[in-house]
């Protein structure tokens, strides 16, 4: 890898293991050894592209400050951190939900008439913004991770968090109240890096949206 | 979590030489160009805004000087009867970082091309670029491109469909941002969606190259825009022939930085591989009218602090000095 090797940061987690395997076969496809290591920095199957494994909070800045040329990222974490950025496509894959939860047998009702309500989350600025738009006020219990845990334990009376399929609330007694979004994959780009090489950029994107984003 | 702690950089001997150097080649020329420098107060004397660095003196709250355009619209709307026609300026502004690697205090030369109610703005605005194109060479650039806009591209659509603030805030974040489906998102269930979208995708699909002035014609609002695609157009006749090696001029539809504040043509300076626009202007024909002064007016700025910047992480953009 050389010093001008243009970056492309991916995400681990959830987003990561649905996009791994949609790149294979095609010239941005990880090197599979590389992948079964702990390496973060991944050679991909074209000379001087390279991947960066990102967990996804950090990922925009990444990107914002012109590290990784483009990167991959969930439509919550942008709107979260709201970075200075490209957002060059909605990539389809990913789609969830962003909802307000409660244990099984309350209802939004209930929830808006508790006189202090308490709220877990990661997202707390789309909650925020939920929150004024409904015209509620409630005490934000800011958590990185396991919120499904907070209303069972007694930490906070529901939570605002990702459903994709509902499996994890169900397992945790745990139902949707209110959908407060939708978050699904987009494809980022660097401001400075798009703008000022487009022809370095621009086709390694198209390809991206070529091997990820679902044909019309 | 954004981190807030304020960035003072130190010039050090190389940096602090660098930028002497470079002020003063700037200054030169545009010097030679009939403009006279100005220098406002580094204490501001206006409203004091959101961004700017304040400090108490005693029990009086002052702030330092953020802007020199605004500074200087200030200076010559307070003592000027009439507008010098070309006017410049250079120092340092104080500004509260909206990223957390900007600096507070950074400095700039830049200058302004002030005209009476009336005069035709054309000259003005190629004069403008013609002066930045000769930025890269003063500065030991090796390669440079030049990104002209116009900021009534998106301005006069949204006011045509009666979208101010709120909405219209939505459609410019997108439109930044690139990302029409998010102008799609905010337009959902809007009369005008379909026309938004539609001019919003036409600004999108080219970024450089000769049809991106053409791209214009698939928009809605095609008849509406004639005026400012005649005078894109007009502008890259006049400078294409007269391009100098190494710069590369491109036509960018869909600039909408400081959408609040341009009325007119904008121009941006980059180097291939830089992250942030090195130099930045255009038209803002309402700055002067709303201090009282009917007087039109365009400018850019250098930002030195990022090409000193540069100047450390990327030498390989630069001529060695010899």
């Amino acid at each position: 890898m050389t010093p001008h090797t243009l970056l492309i940061a991916f995400p681990k987690g959830r987003l990561g293991d649905e996009l791994v395997p949609k790149l294979a076969g095609t010239p941005l496809a990880l090197d599979a050894e590389a992948l079964r290591s702990r390496v973060l920095r991944i050679p991909t199957a074209t000379p001087g592209v390279a991947a960066l494994l990102l967990k996804g909070t950090d990922l925009p800045r990444y990107v914002a400050a012109g590290v990784a040329s483009l990167g991959i990222v969930g439509s919550d974490t942008l709107d979260e951190l709201d970075m200075d950025l490209l957002e060059l496509a909605d990539l389809g894959f990913g789609a969830c939900r962003l909802s307000l939860c409660a244990q099984a047998g309350l209802t939004l009702d209930d929830l808006r008439a508790k006189p202090h309500l308490r709220l877990a989350t990661k997202f707390p600025k789309a909650t925020e913004a939920w929150l004024t738009r409904e015209g509620l006020t409630a005490e934000l219990v800011p958590l990185s991770s396991s919120a499904e845990l907070a209303p069972l334990l007694g930490l906070a009376d529901a939570i605002v968090d990702l459903v994709q399929t509902g499996s994890t609330l169900k397992a945790h007694g745990l139902v949707e109240t209110a959908v407060l979004g939708r978050s699904s994959a987009r494809l980022v780009a660097a401001r400075g890096a798009y703008l000022s090489e487009p022809a370095r950029i621009r086709p390694l994107a198209e390809l991206l949206i070529a091997a990820l984003k679902p044909k019309a | 979590m954004p981190v807030r702690t304020p960035h003072f950089p130190d010039l050090l001997f190389g940096s602090a030489a660098r930028l002497r150097r470079w002020e003063g080649a700037l200054m030169g020329l545009l010097a030679d160009h009939g403009y006279r420098e100005l220098h406002p107060s580094l204490v501001l004397r206006e409203a004091i805004p959101d961004g700017a660095l304040r400090f108490f003196d005693g029990d009086d709250l002052v702030a330092l000087r953020w802007d020199f355009t605004m500074a200087l619209a200030g200076l010559l709307a307070r003592g000027f009867p009439e507008p010098p026609a070309r006017v410049a300026y250079a120092g340092a502004v104080f500004r509260r970082p909206v990223q957390p690697w900007e600096p507070v205090e950074r400095f700039e030369v830049g200058c302004e091309r002030i005209q009476p109610e009336g005069e035709f703005s054309t000259e003005a605005d190629v004069e403008l670029a013609r002066l930045l194109m000769a930025i890269p060479g003063v500065l030991g650039l090796k390669s440079a491109i030049l990104h002209l806009g116009n900021a009534a591209l998106v301005r006069r659509p949204l006011e045509a469909e009666g979208l101010f603030s709120g909405l219209a805030d939505e459609v410019v974040a997108a439109l930044s941002r690139r990302a029409p489906h998010r102008v799609a998102q905010a337009m959902k269930g809007h009369p005008a969606a379909a026309r938004v979208l539609a001019h919003a995708e036409a600004l999108l699909s080219e970024l450089d190259g000769p049809r991106t002035l053409e791209a214009l014609k698939a928009s809605p609002y095609a008849a509406l825009l004639e005026e400012e695609r005649d005078h894109m157009d007009r502008a890259l006749k006049s400078l294409l022939p007269i391009l100098p090696p190494n710069l590369e001029l491109r036509v960018d539809l869909a600039d909408v930085a400081g959408l609040d504040f341009y009325t007119g043509p904008t121009l941006r300076l980059w180097a291939p591989g830089a992250q942030q626009e090195l130099a930045a202007g255009g038209r803002y024909d309402r700055l002067f009218p709303d201090l009282g002064r009917p007087w039109k007016a365009a400018g850019f700025c250098v930002r030195l602090s990022r090409l000193l910047d540069l100047a450390e992480t990327r030498p390989d953009l630069f001529e060695q000095p010899s």
